[in-house]
């Protein structure tokens, strides 16, 4: 277990690296592009700002020298904005538990309404409850969430006022506002993965109860919901296991771009959004940095809990 | 296909879309007698035998008529809200179906290359692919996106200012491309140990010869079902791209643009939020719709393993 956990933390660490290369190259070394003229104050700029630019970033270094220097910067969270941001890395880790919560909640929403609804479609699949739920479960999938929280943030927040329309409370400071302001938001990006994930979960128990072990389980006399819960549970959720840790982990780049953008939550992705309507170069790149950093963790961390789930992927994977 | 009415709904409803967005000029020209860029702040039209000003002296555009002039209402500059919808839709779906068609073009020939080759070819390719798919799609879209806009591109003969639309086309296809790959080359990997293909290659036909006419015929089936997914998956980039201000730029309408453009002035003006917001729903509704008929005609067994590709 601790040799594939460590395998995998590798292999996220070189994938973080090559992610930041590939960002340093989108950057700084796309054809007919000088980062001078940019770090230079783009059109405003004049030659002795952009020859200050060049001086100051060493823009005539070999670029090895440069990309180092740059990660040096990011990871140090000296990157310099034009528009007064004082530590990028500092904002990010502030922002970092508003994305977090954002995250989870969505993220519990959704599975355990997976999980939950799932579960009554395999008890009474082929009858009116299972065809009921499957087919809002398509419409639901089918509802971008970006239209779904522009539709509560407009309507259900802003106009009728049921619920803040803008900023966050720590969940330390108090825990029901903390809810409060998170509650559209959650329903806005966890309903349409909650929609996917009931058609997943369905599908993957299906499979799971025509299993000999269940059949033997339930001829051995064991009650329906321990066959459930000890047998087909168990075995079935694997595979939505596995999406849920890609979705989830790939929703610090995703969704929480424009659920914070629409909401007014100070999270990284509103963050991002807003140093991208900047055009402002350095910070744009450290803040891609660190999403990918987060983002490729969080996918690590998913992969060994589900190792750590399931003995037999644990086997598989480490030997590939 | 033709067993299942769901598919042939589906099918018929997504195309009545399509020719209703390819008439938008029509529309335009005929019917509400604008242009999506025309203003009319000033201007009156008449409802219900009444001379109503467009936007009010309050600055409240009016709302849906249901007749030719607004007929869904305008918006705070006075223009047609449906001719702009027609308009808009019709640049979301051809930035996504020019992004789908992009990334078929780069990831049908990495596919083959990695599958039939395998090897080293395989292995730089996949790891690529695995770099491009750690990260989200959208944060890549909007990344390359930004790149592109602050340098324009200016590769060769191809110019592209940084207000285009090939912009976009050019990141969603891009991202995309993993999405594309990577099931192909799963498929090619198993096809190249078929006796056919075997037999193909003792006979000495050239590899180019092999993947044109031996593998790619087994590819369609496939394409055809992942086209329709990756369109649903393009749309939505485009809008959420858009509406982060990283897609189509505000002028232009596009769904992302109009679902923006709405959101701050619904509490007074609901139907500027309402109207693209259903009609991208409708869109991603019947694709989505589409792409599961097409999936249980072709693919009814799920070996391909085609569930959900979701980008965003």
């Amino acid at each position: 277990m601790i040799i594939f956990a460590a395998r995998r933390l590798l292999a996220a660490l070189l994938t973080a690296l090559a992610a930041s290369i590939l960002a340093f190259i989108l950057f700084w070394t796309v054809p007919n592009v000088d980062p001078a003229f940019w770090l230079g104050g783009g059109q405003k700029g004049n030659n002795a700002s952009r020859a200050l630019a060049t001086e100051k970033y060493g823009l005539d270094d070999p670029l090895p020298v440069q990309y180092v220097r740059l990660m040096e910067n990011i990871l140090n969270g000296k990157v310099d904005c034009f528009y007064g941001c004082a530590n990028l890395r500092e904002a990010f880790l502030q922002a970092l538990p508003v994305t977090i919560s954002l995250v989870l909640g969505a993220a519990l929403l959704s599975v355990g309404l997976g999980i939950w609804l799932g579960l009554i479609c395999v008890r009474h699949r082929g009858r009116w409850p299972d065809r009921l739920i499957t087919g809002a479960a398509a419409a639901v999938y089918s509802l971008p969430s970006i239209v779904l929280a522009a539709l509560l943030w407009a309507f259900v927040a802003h106009k009728w006022g049921v619920f803040p329309d803008e900023g966050y409370v720590p969940l330390r400071d108090n825990p029901f506002e903390w809810a409060r302001h998170l509650i559209l938001p959650w329903i806005a990006a966890g309903l349409p993965f909650a929609g996917a994930y009931v058609l997943v979960v369905r599908a993957s128990l299906l499979s799971a109860v025509n299993e000999d072990w269940v059949r033997t389980a339930r001829a051995k006399g064991m009650s329906e919901r321990r066959v459930i819960r000890r047998h087909v549970l168990r075995t079935g959720l694997i595979p939505p296991v596995n999406i849920w840790g890609l979705d989830f982990s790939h929703a610090f780049g995703g969704f929480a771009l424009y659920v914070e953008t629409i909401f007014g939550l100070p999270g990284v992705g509103s963050l991002t959004a807003d140093t991208i309507g900047t055009f402002d170069l350095p910070p744009v790149v450290a803040l891609a940095i660190y999403l990918a950093i987060v983002v490729v963790f969080a996918s690590a961390l998913v992969d060994i809990a589900v190792a750590w789930l399931d003995p037999r992927i644990r086997r598989a994977r480490a030997t590939t | 296909m033709r067993r299942d009415r769901g598919a042939l709904v589906f099918a018929a409803v997504f195309t009545v879309i399509v020719l209703a967005l390819l008439a938008a000029p029509l529309y335009a020209s005929e019917i509400a007698d604008t242009t999506p860029a025309d203003n009319h702040l000033t201007d009156t039209t008449v409802v219900d035998g009444k001379r109503v000003d467009v936007v009010g002296l309050d600055s409240i555009p009016i709302g849906p008529t249901w007749q030719g002039n607004y007929f869904l209402g305008a918006d705070y500059n006075g223009r047609d809200l449906m001719v702009r919808l027609l308009y808009g839709a019709r640049t979301s779906i051809v930035v996504g179906v020019g992004a789908v068609l992009l990334s078929f073009l780069l990831g049908i020939p990495l596919a083959l290359a990695a599958g039939y080759r395998r090897g080293r070819t395989d292995a730089v390719i996949s790891r690529l692919f695995d770099v491009l798919w750690s990260f989200p799609a959208l944060l890549l879209g909007v990344l390359l996106s930004t790149a592109l806009t602050l340098h324009g591109v200016d590769i060769g003969p191809v110019s592209v200012g940084s207000g285009s639309r090939l912009i976009p086309i050019f990141v969603i296809g891009l991202v995309y491309v993993p999405y594309i790959a990577r099931p192909l080359r799963g498929q090619v990997l198993a096809l190249r140990e078929q006796p056919f293909v075997e037999a193909a290659r003792a006979s000495g036909m050239r590899v180019s010869a092999v993947m044109r006419s031996e593998l790619m015929p087994h590819l369609w089936g496939t394409l055809l079902v992942l086209a329709p997914i990756l369109l649903v998956n393009a749309v939505a980039l485009e809008v959420a791209l858009s509406f982060l201000g990283a897609g189509i730029n505000p002028p232009e309408p596009s769904l992302g643009t109009l679902i923006e453009d709405g959101l701050t002035k619904a509490a007074s003006s609901p139907h500027l939020l309402l109207v693209p917001s259903i009609a991208l729903v409708v869109i991603v509704l019947t694709l989505n719709g589409l792409a599961e008929g097409l999936r249980r005609a072709l693919d009814p067994h799920g070996v391909l393993g085609l569930g959900l590709v979701r980008g965003e």
